[in-house]
């Protein structure tokens, strides 16, 4: 077990390593571009030639990288030119907004989804599963824009019940998260329902649950005792991989509703070519990534009794 | 001993007193005009309802209530150096905490500000300006000539990069530096003629200028022309740290791309009436008009700052909201630049023009709200306008001027635009139409809004949002003189300076408009810009809010204004 979580470690620490030379040379490669970004394009050429040399640019670019992974590591991201502060003022509060959102989000689509899976799996082809798999592939095919639309136009501009934003710019209010995490759930939901429940038909067709049913032992506990284990094995990797997914699927919800997350900086990050900002959140999104990954693969092994942590 | 203000009036004053009684000059003009030359405004009102007999009544305004919080829906912008403001936005968040040593209303009437009054000579050369007394600074010092002094030296230092160096040409005088361009000249280095700001008193400082102008008092308007405090530099040069201004409210919490809020100072320590709002909120909501509408319908903002076009039939249904359209000399221009090939041919870029049909455009990309454009950068709406014959789209003269100029199977063009406002791409879209009649294939290389301003004088042609200004010739001093700093076509015409020069300097309208026809003409003959039309803008508020009417450039003057 120990073995098993040191070497996922170990290829945690390389991936990010790679992925943050990937980071640097895309966009530090040319010192000079960097220069024009940090200091706006009036600036001039002598301002720029300046700035480089004060920050070390004359150094070869291994040396350059080194110096930089040694501050982010330490927790230290630069400045950031689009919001005239260091990175990390704006790159911690801004997560916590997305985490927030995301665990709103994970919070009601879970309980949902696995439970619509496991209803619509127990009977292939009834009504209900037909009904639930409709409903899925439906709000699935609507994209976060569209949805994100028409549910402002219903509930905001036709009935006024919610806020038409959430920048919580008079503090925290649960009123204002309502509409993001609609829109976030209602596109998401329906996948890991239909990931639930082609697994839960899966475990209903195996031998061990005929077996359970001819036994005569009563339905609710063949499903709950027998069935369910095995059946949200795939789903939790699937739920797993949501979390991934959620830190850019929340741009086009955070763009649209104002929300002040990490989405909304990354878009504006790029947009204003604020370098150690997008090198800052893609560095964060490789981690998040990663850590999910390393996450599922643990929580698979461990619920599926069938493999074990072997090296 | 101190310097006296003569009471004296400025002598070009009774002239125009007889322009306007003969009907030589409208009402507008006239009360624009003597304003500028000194003339107080409410003298300048009576003086025209004894000429004209029409007698003005200045608008009554009902006493309005205290207290509330306004909250707008704006891009919160950094603000860092207010010289170097090139965002309205920007100028919109410091314009309650830092105040002008002048102000022009939405009727283009300048009045006095920080500045109690001004006095130009004969010549309009110098110009002399009366400070306000009793004007206290947040951090509790007093506004005097010393922060004038240092704010107008400041704004014409290149390091700093102020737009103003091109706004101020006549303080101005060039150098030549070490460094050698590529033809092998010297490159020029503009700054502040020696003496040309001159303190006389504590309270009086007079403008040295090395031509005649008549806009100095609207200059002085600009957005970048806020007045910081005298230890700007000492104290950090970052505004949004050190928010210490001479304004009716302060700095209270800022967050770039979140919210700027402001709060109002005591009324005892403002030397203006008193402010009724107790604080002013801006709330950014991005660029997503949407949003901006969605805030506004569920009363989470009282005000959107603008709104677009695209976005006014929403904002019509919604029964609580208050629409406001006010026409300006907003405008978008598709400009070449004239050192890049292939528009170093004033052929093409003729050709170019030709292709333009302007009514179209309007109709196609702005609903039909402005006026159409003629290529030459100065609005009907603008006092100095003078009327030429409108330029028509011909296809047949843009080819035959193609095929001299060495295309005569035509050309392809990429042009460079941003897509922050969605009615540039549609005018430009159905731009691309217009041109392919002769044979033109015009690319659109649309990029997004901030990324156009890294590149907007480099490339070839790009097509460029021009903001509202009160006068015609203020915009062409800023972007067609030779050499300065926003001329983005690189256009470099003597002649045209010369007759700029003479138009600037010219009191009487009429001789004025005859110098204005000959600048206008002159640029558009250069065809450096296509340009499709004038925009009306809009900016919406609930009914709650009054006192408030949009300002043409959008700028914000809250202090008159209340929550019903």
């Amino acid at each position: 077990m120990l073995l098993f979580l040191g070497r996922r470690l170990i290829a945690m620490l390389l991936t990010m390593l790679s992925a943050s030379v990937l980071v640097f040379v895309l966009l530090e490669v040319s010192p000079g571009s960097v220069a024009t970004k940090v200091l706006g394009p009036y600036s001039s050429p002598e301002q720029r030639q300046l700035w480089l040399v004060q920050h070390g640019y004359s150094a070869p670019l291994a040396t350059r990288y080194f110096a930089w992974l040694g501050k982010v590591v330490r927790g230290d991201f630069g400045y950031s030119t689009r919001f005239k502060t260091p990175v990390h003022a704006v790159l911690w509060p801004r997560l916590a907004h997305t985490a927030l959102l995301g665990l709103t989000t994970f919070a009601v689509m879970v309980p949902l989804s696995l439970t619509l899976g496991v209803l619509a799996g127990m009977r292939a082809g009834s009504v209900y599963d037909r009904l639930i798999s409709l409903i899925s592939i439906l709000t699935t095919s609507v994209p976060e824009f569209a949805s994100a639309v028409m549910l402002s136009a219903i509930f905001v501009f036709s009935l006024a019940w919610l806020p038409g934003t959430s920048s919580m710019a008079e503090g925290f209010s649960w009123r204002e998260l309502v509409l993001p995490t609609a829109v976030l759930v209602l596109y998401d939901f329906g996948y890991v329902t239909r990931m639930t429940r082609a697994s839960m038909i899966a475990v209903m067709y195996t031998d061990y649950i005929r077996t359970a049913v001819l036994k005569g032992l009563p339905w609710h506990v063949v499903i709950l005792k027998h069935a369910l284990r095995n059946a949200l094995i795939t789903p939790f990797t699937v739920i797993m991989l949501q979390i991934n997914w959620l830190l850019s699927g929340v741009i086009v919800v955070e763009f649209f509703f104002a929300y002040k997350g990490f989405g909304a900086l990354l878009l504006e990050a790029s947009l204003n070519q604020d370098v150690y900002l997008i090198e800052a959140c893609t560095l964060v999104a490789v981690c998040v990534a990663v850590v999910t990954q390393t996450l599922a693969d643990v929580g698979y092994t461990y619920l599926n009794p069938r493999l074990r942590f072997e090296a | 001993m101190r310097w006296r203000r003569p009471r004296t009036i400025h002598p070009a004053v009774p002239e125009l007193q007889e322009q306007l009684r003969t009907g030589g000059m409208d009402r507008r003009e006239f009360l624009r005009t003597v304003t500028l030359l000194g003339v107080t405004a409410s003298a300048a009102y009576a003086m025209v309802g004894r000429l004209t007999g029409q007698p003005l009544v200045p608008r009554v305004q009902a006493a309005g209530k205290l207290g509330g919080n306004l909250r707008c829906s704006m891009r919160v912008q950094p603000m860092t150096d207010p010289a170097t403001f090139d965002w309205g936005e920007k100028s919109n968040q410091a314009r309650h905490i830092l105040e002008y040593l002048t102000i022009t209303g939405r009727d283009n009437i300048t009045r006095p500000y920080l500045a109690e009054g001004w006095e130009a000579s004969e010549d309009l050369r110098t110009w002399t300006l009366t400070l306000r007394r009793g004007v206290r600074w947040s951090n509790s010092d007093m506004f005097n000539a010393d922060d004038v002094v240092y704010n107008i030296t400041r704004w014409l230092d290149p390091r700093v990069g102020s737009s103003n160096l091109g706004l101020f040409d006549a303080m101005v005088t060039a150098t030549e530096t070490a460094q050698r361009g590529p033809d092998g000249q010297p490159i020029l280095s503009k700054s502040m003629t020696a003496g040309a700001v001159e303190k006389l008193d504590d309270y009086t400082v007079r403008l040295h200028l090395n031509r005649p102008v008549l806009a100095i008092p609207e200059n002085l308007y600009h957005y970048p022309c806020a007045i910081v405090h005298r230890r700007f530099d000492d104290m950090g040069a970052d505004f949004s740290k050190h928010p210490v201004g001479t304004g009716a409210y302060t700095l209270k919490d800022f967050i770039v791309g979140e919210k700027c809020v402001l709060v109002k100072r005591p009324a005892r320590d403002y030397w203006g009436p008193e402010a009724y709002l107790d604080a002013i909120t801006y709330i950014d909501h991005g660029d997503d008009p949407s949003a901006h509408l969605a805030a506004l319908a569920s009363k989470q903002v009282d005000m959107v700052h603008e709104v677009g076009v695209e976005s006014l039939p929403g904002v019509e249904r919604l029964p609580h909201v208050v629409l406001q359209e006010v026409a300006t000399a907003q405008t978008g221009v598709a400009r070449m630049q004239v050192t890049q090939k292939p528009f170093d041919d004033v052929r093409v870029r003729q050709a170019v023009q030709l292709c333009m049909d302007q009514r179209r455009l309007l109709e196609l990309a702005h609903r039909g709200k402005g006026e159409p454009a003629e290529h030459h950068h100065v609005a009907p709406s603008q006092p100095d306008y003078a009327t030429l014959l409108p330029p028509k789209p011909d296809h047949a003269r843009a080819r035959q001027l193609l095929t001299q100029a060495g295309y005569p199977n035509g050309l392809t063009l990429t042009m460079a635009l941003g897509a922050a406002d969605a009615w540039h791409i549609a005018a430009m879209q159905a731009f691309k139409e217009m041109c392919a009649p002769a044979g033109i294939t015009l690319n659109l290389n649309v990029m997004p809004g901030p990324s156009y301003w890294e590149v907007w004088d480099k490339v070839p042609f790009g097509f460029t949002s021009w903001t509202h200004r009160p006068l015609g010739v203020m915009t062409l001093e800023l972007g067609y003189r030779s050499g300065v700093p926003w001329n983005e076509t690189k256009h470099a015409n003597p002649a045209f300076d010369r007759a700029l020069d003479l138009a600037v300097a010219t009191l009487d309208v009429n001789e004025r408009r005859k110098h204005m026809a000959v600048v206008q003409k002159l640029l558009q003959d250069a065809a450096v810009i296509a340009q499709p039309f004038w925009r009306s803008i809009f900016s919406a508020t609930t009914k709650q809010v009054q006192g408030y009417a949009t300002h043409p450039s959008l700028y914000h003057h809250f202090n008159g204004v209340w929550l019903a």
